[in-house]
């Protein structure tokens, strides 16, 4: 089981809570199982196509699963995932 | 609505004001109630842009991630991202609207000639296409 930490503007699709806790094996299946229990996340987090948004970054622990096998990253007991926005700009 | 409490606002504009003529950013903490959404303290991150920054930011996500962990340490919540335009309105520019995110607010500081000039707040919806105005109160 991981805890999943809900970023505030996310917490009015998850009942308020400002994290949860599910099952899975991997990161892929923690997020599954996440918006499995919660699917108005989905649109959220996921494309129509099932991808992350681009502007999503899933951290496990303090590791972006970008450099740590992505979906397939292993997730044990205790361990937590964040949803990090990408976010830049600039005046033009 | 979102309202920023004097002693964050002040923060945010002297960060603004510290990096002219540089973009400065970082993260507004606090609370969304029923009346709005209330700004109690302002953490400034470090613009992480490779590259000239007088008309670019970029966060790093990890130092959002520090940002979401010192918030809930303090049982406030990041409800919203500021950065500066220096010698420029405080629009939300094509590029900002690319890289934006729904989930939170975005505030922008016009910074003219190194002071203070404006502000703005952008709610920019789920596609990246749009970002209407929030009503901004400092």
């Amino acid at each position: 089981m991981a805890k999943i930490l809900i970023p505030t503007p996310l917490r009015q699709f998850t009942a308020k809570q400002d994290s949860v806790t599910v099952p899975g094996a991997t990161v892929g299946e923690v997020l599954a199982a996440l918006t499995t229990e919660y699917p108005d996340l989905r649109k959220q987090i996921f494309t129509e196509e099932g991808k992350l948004r681009s502007f999503v970054n899933v951290y496990l622990n303090d590791e972006d699963i970008r450099y740590i096998g992505k979906d397939a990253a292993p997730a044990a007991d205790g361990d937590t995932l964040s949803l990090v926005p990408s976010i830049a700009g600039g005046t033009h | 609505m979102i309202r920023i409490e004097p002693e964050p606002w002040a923060a945010m504009v002297a960060h603004a004001r510290a990096s002219y003529p540089n973009e400065c950013c970082g993260a507004m903490l606090g609370a969304i109630e029923d009346d709005g959404k209330t700004v109690r303290q302002a953490i400034a991150l470090e613009n992480a842009f490779e590259g000239a920054q007088a008309a670019r930011y970029e966060l790093r996500p990890a130092d959002l991630l520090a940002a979401d962990k010192a918030a809930r340490e303090r049982r406030m919540d990041v409800i919203g991202i500021y950065h500066s335009h220096p010698d420029c309105d405080a629009y939300f520019s094509a590029t900002d609207l690319q890289n934006s995110c729904p989930w939170y607010s975005f505030v922008v500081l016009s910074i003219q000639k190194g002071e203070f000039h404006h502000a703005n707040c952008f709610l920019p919806n789920f596609d990246q296409t749009e970002a209407p105005k929030e009503e901004l109160f400092y």
